[in-house]
């Protein structure tokens, strides 16, 4: 068993930041009307190395469900990812998971 | 029964990488297309037809500020890279035995995308848009042609870079 610790003074965090830089960032891709199915699913192999399937399975999921996670991970990757979509005209977008 | 023959796919797997079966006048029609979106790159950052090249990263309001700097520090990086492939591919049309290797035909198909992403935003492409009952009489029938084109370009190469 856990000993029971003796009350220590810390001070509190002034804001949930700590927590919040903790959660992942997750990158989004939309449906659009110019975009060709089969140029997205290519795109997501591509970027991600995703299988045929899995690929496809998101560019349905972005085309009959307005958007889909298409990748996660730190903020810094989240971003180079976004920008590797954007190169590729995809519209992309990141937020942090909730 | 009559059999329609299946079209020559432009975009064609040989040996060490892809080459483009494209007419003269193809050749010429692409690469004007892609000066004109140079000039447009080159132009105004907030014109109309370049919006669907340059999405926003943060599209959360409470991130405008991360938005404004991403936009600061990676704006011209895209820009760059959209110039790069224009130009890559601008130089590989000029030759027509040219055989490109995976990047170049990447980059043939960010450029390719880059005129469809401006002339479906000039023609303001719906999502079920068919484009088999077109009005002649529509004063925009040539764009509507050319995006089919563009199009059918486009998947041309993914078929060919996919193996389809």
């Amino acid at each position: 068993m856990a000993p029971v610790p003796s009350p220590v003074e810390l001070d509190e965090p002034s804001s949930d930041q700590s927590i919040a830089a903790d959660r992942p960032w997750i990158v989004l891709v939309w449906n659009d009307p110019i975009n060709l199915m089969s140029y997205v699913t290519f795109v997501f192999q591509k970027l991600f190395g995703y299988s045929l399937e899995k690929a496809t399975t998101l560019m349905l999921d972005v085309h009959h469900k307005g958007r889909a996670v298409v990748s996660s991970g730190a903020r810094e990757k989240a971003e180079i990812d976004v920008f590797r979509l954007h190169e590729h005209g995809l519209w992309a977008t990141m937020q942090q998971d909730t | 029964m009559a059999r329609r023959r299946k079209p020559r796919s432009p975009v064609q797997r040989v040996q060490g990488g892809f080459v483009l079966h494209l007419e003269l006048e193809e050749r010429e029609l692409i690469t004007r297309l892609l000066g004109e979106v140079r000039d447009l790159l080159m132009g105004p950052a907030d014109q109309p037809l370049l919006r669907r090249m340059f999405p926003p990263a943060y599209h959360l309001a409470d991130d405008g500020e991360a938005e404004a700097e991403y936009q600061r520090l990676m704006h011209d990086d895209l820009l760059a890279s959209r110039l790069s492939a224009i130009n890559g591919v601008t130089q590989v049309l000029v030759a027509p035995d040219a055989v490109l290797d995976d990047d170049a035909l990447v980059g043939f198909m960010q450029a390719v995308n880059s005129l469809r992403l401006a002339l479906g935003t000039l023609l303001d492409v719906g999502e079920d848009d068919d484009f088999t009952d077109l009005d002649d009489d529509d004063p925009l029938v040539g764009e509507h042609h050319l995006y089919g084109y563009l199009s059918f370009l486009l998947d041309s190469a993914v078929g060919a870079m996919s193996g389809r």
